[in-house]
């Protein structure tokens, strides 16, 4: 069966001054009609670096995709021509970035912008396509939008840019949404509004979106499957709720550890994983967590483990993943409070 | 934006009141006699001078001479040339048109080569036409221009004609043996070396800022092409400061291309202002001055609303920082 | 001002495919964490071939004309005084073996005037620049520091030395002043600070905001410690860049101040008097005017190529 997407084991790589920047090394994953993926990990683990590979916008002086395969319909997007992929991009695949406040052009008003992927991808006429953008801001939730539409990106809020960005997005009714931290550079009580808005659009459009955040609390309540990624590799994917009730991955386990929850009455301090994510010139050897992992064992050094179904789809990149007693236990915060 | 244009005018107040004290205050210490200064050099007697200091109120205390002078000023009395004994602003009327005609035409120059030279040195960034913009503007920043002149004379001038070239004509503005746009070719393009430098290093590294904004990137993911990205989205953002520097330069230029003006015997205001100042035709002199920082101060203040206009950040009230 | 988004953005790191070199930049840096601001400026610097050449240019040139008077009137013979029996024969012998730049039309050899030239362009660039960076930095941070009607009053009186078209200005200044060495020093001196109070000014504000400041003023240091110890040494980049531009623009205004016969007194060798001069001999000795006018544009570039090199090495973000 084809995937509406098929990412598999992508390596793009940045070539600096200072070596080779293994951003993303090895990524596997699928994604079907209408669902949602969330990619979770933290800062430099690649999750952006994924989604402009897929956009096909890495920039081609500072680096490339080096091995794997990226299929939209079955299709490779990594060998298609400019051109080719043009013709997907913000077409057929969306993208909205973290920072609303910078990702809009300041001095164009923000229904030509909107109007603009209309005008490239659909050959609307220009009075058209300006009547379209002024229904998707209607549809994202924009008062006034006709008089708003003649209005310039620093006349809006952060919240009401991000929605305008998501207008944009959706402008062309594309079938992959991809979401790069949509809701951190906004007010906590945005962001809510913007996932439940991209939420009910997917309801009404039938999109599938791709959330990358380092949150994992927004992917728990709207994503279909996570993959976890940490220093490029992906450490866990699956269903999103055999990733959060059945982590199989000891990375899985800190980041759930150092999530503050609320259904825990009990007086447990929260407990982030020690030390700081590798460089990516010099990832290191075996297991790339292995470091700041507290289960780290002779074999984590030496041998990278890969992806494997560990049950029912639901896969882990640990050596000891699914063997039998290979459980959380309390030692991470151990290493931590001593 | 009614209330942008406003406060910007009366910013120009203060600015023009201090203009005019400093001159007033350069009137009075400058060495020798105030009324040979102001009548030029003849003998008198003590009588005549004493008459003519009380009428022309050199015996008032300062402030109120400054007061009198205020009052001519707001009148359009800047005194008459000493030498000429014809009212400056006239003398100006005549020669301002010689000045924006040699502006203008640098102005040209240095939109179509300086914008050019600094889009393509920032689209191909680090190539050889990058390396050679790069080295030709500091180059051109580094010379002098009036020497810059003189070569353009000995070569093209003088060279050429030994040569049997065609040749361009040295100097003047007019002569019998050349139509009147030959003789604006050298002074315009001396004229504009340094700016024409200056307006491509700010187009190069203003592109390629933009380049680097998240909204390129937006309109990038939207599909668009290449060009659609750098033409429209890139360069509406970086011509913003580079329009303003052209404005401001075409500002300065209004006050006269002394040097140009002098290599090429262009009479210009610039020129007029430096023999003045070498006769000491002293109400020539501070008159001049006064046009030129009023003029330039208009342009400047056309350039700020045009800026306005090209940023819709500043058109529509956004706090500027 | 508005706050800078970006710096609220918890994750920028990842973010842009930039984010992936910045973050090894980081561990480079922690791993030679010893390194100093300063040696890595200079390891900049190092890298900037063209900088390094001006540096080594400059540094030629300062030692040429510092020694001048052991050997150069000499070998090459006496920028000055003239041989008035031998004027007739040897005035404007273009350039030879033993006179590489040809002589003037007063018999003298122009390589020694431009040698003793270059004194007065590299004291008129050092002096002048200097006397504007005094008392831009004294304005700026009159500005800066006190704000209100004290910033609001500097801020107009710059706005007023800006009015002024620049050269007619440091022409009137030089009539005021009269002709001569010193004056020269002053007049480029006074036009030059405004836009160096203005650099200042606006690096003050910027370093006053960080928190550092506040914790010294809680922990009790005066104003000028505060000025001395924690504002002017995060604020001297711009000003270093700026200054060592600004000489090159010296140089430049006493050459035109010196070629309209506002500047240096004949016969004084100075390079924009040499070229006034030699200005009436074009037409059969080029060579009067051509050598002077090389090394004002070499030196000059030196200034700037150096200055581009200190700018991108001390990472001074400027209006080109």
């Amino acid at each position: 069966m084809t995937h509406l997407l098929e990412v598999a084991g992508l390596k793009t790589h940045f070539f600096t001054q200072d070596g080779v920047v293994r951003a993303v090394d090895g990524v596997t994953f699928t994604l079907d009609a209408g669902q949602t993926l969330g990619v979770v990990g933290e800062s430099g683990s690649g999750k952006s670096v994924t989604a402009l590979s897929i956009m096909g916008l890495i920039p081609a002086a500072q680096g490339r995709v080096v091995e794997g395969d990226i299929r939209f319909k079955g299709d490779s997007v990594v060998g298609m021509t400019e051109d080719q992929m043009r013709a997907i991009r913000g077409n057929r695949i969306a993208m909205i970035f973290q920072d609303p406040m910078t990702s809009l052009n300041p001095v164009f008003r923000v229904g030509v912008q909107i109007a603009e992927s209309l005008r490239v991808h659909k050959g609307m006429s220009k009075a058209d396509a300006n009547q379209r953008a002024v229904e998707l801001l209607d549809l994202v939730g924009i008062p006034h939008p006709s008089e708003r539409a003649r209005d310039y990106p620093h006349q809006f809020s952060g919240g009401m840019r991000q929605r305008a960005m998501i207008a944009m997005a959706l402008a062309c009714d594309p079938d992959i949404l991809i979401a790069d931290e949509p809701t951190t550079a906004l007010d906590v009580t945005i962001q809510a509004q913007i996932i439940d808005l991209m939420m009910s659009l997917q309801d009404r459009t039938g999109s599938a979106i791709v959330m990358i955040t380092h949150d994992l609390g927004v992917v728990a309540d709207i994503a279909d499957n996570v993959l976890v990624m940490y220093a490029g590799h992906p450490a866990e994917l699956g269903a999103a709720d055999e990733v959060f009730y059945k982590p199989q991955h000891p990375y899985t386990w800190g980041l759930l550890d150092s999530l503050p929850r609320h259904d825990v009455t009990d007086k447990t301090e929260l407990c982030p994983i020690k030390g700081q994510p590798p460089s990516l010139v010099n990832v290191p050897s075996g297991c790339p967590f292995h470091p700041r992992c507290p289960y780290v064992k002779e074999v984590c050094r030496t041998m990278v483990p890969q992806l494997r179904d560990i049950e029912g789809g639901h896969m882990s990149a640990c050596h000891f993943s699914g063997e039998p007693g290979f459980t959380r236990t309390e030692m991470a915060c151990a290493g931590v409070s001593s | 934006m009614l209330k942008y244009i406003v406060r910007r005018v009366l910013q120009m107040v203060p600015v023009f009141l201090g203009v005019t004290i400093l001159l007033f205050v350069l009137t009075v210490v400058i060495p020798g006699d105030p009324i040979a200064m102001r009548m030029g050099e003849r003998n008198m007697t003590d009588a005549q001078r004493a008459s003519i200091r009380k009428a022309l109120g050199l015996d008032k205390p300062l402030y109120q001479q400054y007061g009198d002078y205020l009052v001519r000023l707001s009148k359009g009395d800047l005194g008459e040339s000493s030498r000429a004994r014809r009212p400056v602003l006239s003398i100006f009327a005549d020669l301002y048109p010689n000045t924006i005609r040699l502006a203008l035409a640098a102005i040209v120059i240095e939109i179509i080569i300086g914008i050019g030279a600094g889009i393509i040195s920032a689209i191909k960034r680090y190539s050889f036409m990058d390396v050679l913009v790069t080295l030709s503007t500091s180059i051109l920043v580094s010379l002098p221009v009036f020497w810059l002149g003189l070569m353009m004379q000995l070569l093209f001038g003088i060279k050429f004609k030994e040569w049997g070239l065609p040749y361009l004509p040295v100097v003047n503005m007019t002569s019998d043996q050349f139509p009147p746009w030959a003789h604006m070719i050298m002074p315009s393009i001396v004229l504009a070396s340094v700016s024409t430098a200056y307006v491509a290093r700010i187009m190069r590294s203003q592109l390629l800022e933009v380049m680097n904004q998240d909204y390129i990137r937006t309109a990038q993911a939207k599909g668009l092409s290449p060009s659609a990205v750098i033409w429209k989205h890139g360069l509406k953002n970086a011509m913003i400061p580079v329009v303003t520097f052209i404005g401001l330069d075409l500002g300065a230029m209004m006050s006269g291309a002394i040097l140009t003006e002098t290599v090429f015997n262009w009479p210009g205001i610039g020129y007029m202002v430096y023999q003045s100042i070498l006769q000491r035709d002293w109400p020539v002199v501070m008159g001049g001055v006064i046009i030129i920082v009023f003029v330039v101060m208009i342009i400047n203040l056309l350039v700020d609303i045009s800026y306005a206009f090209l940023d819709p950040r500043i058109r529509y009230g956004a706090e500027s920082s | 001002m508005k706050p800078d988004i970006s710096e609220a953005v918890p994750d920028p790191g990842d973010h842009h495919p930039d984010g992936a070199t910045r973050a090894s930049e980081s561990t480079l840096t922690a791993e030679a964490s010893s390194r100093t601001l300063l040696s890595d400026a200079l390891r900049r610097l190092r890298r900037n071939k063209l900088a390094i050449v001006a540096l080594v240019w400059i540094a030629i040139m300062v030692a040429v004309a510092v020694t001048a008077d052991l050997w150069v009137p000499q070998t090459l013979g006496d920028p000055i005084k003239i041989d008035t029996t031998k004027v007739v024969g040897l005035s404007l012998n273009p350039p030879s073996l033993a006179h590489p730049f040809g002589r003037d039309d007063l018999g003298r050899d122009i390589l020694s005037r431009v040698i003793y030239g270059a004194r007065v362009s590299l004291a008129v660039g050092v002096i002048a620049t200097a006397i504007s960076v005094m008392l831009g930095l004294i304005m700026g941070a009159l500005a800066a520091y006190y704000g209100g009607l004290a910033d609001s009053f500097v801020m107009r009186l710059t706005d007023v030395f800006l009015a002024f078209p620049y050269i007619l200005f440091a022409i009137a200044l030089m009539a005021v002043l009269g002709r001569g060495f010193l004056n020269i020093f002053i007049a480029i001196g006074l036009l030059g600070w405004p836009t160096i109070a203005r650099v200042f000014r606006s690096s003050i504000l910027q370093v006053k905001e960080n928190e550092y400041v506040d914790a010294a003023r809680a922990l009790g240091a005066g104003d000028l410690r505060i000025m001395t110890r924690h504002i002017l040494p995060n604020a001297v980049a711009p000003i270093i860049v700026y200054a060592t531009m600004s000489i090159g623009g010296a140089i430049l205004t006493e050459a035109a101040l010196s070629f309209l016969g506002m500047g240096i007194l004949p016969p004084t060798p100075a390079w924009g008097l040499m070229l006034a001069e030699g200005r009436g001999f074009i037409y059969n000795a080029p060579h009067l005017m051509i050598f002077p006018g090389l090394a004002i544009l070499t030196t000059v570039l030196g200034f700037v190529l150096l200055g581009d090199g200190l700018r991108d090495a001390l990472d001074v973000k400027m209006k080109d």
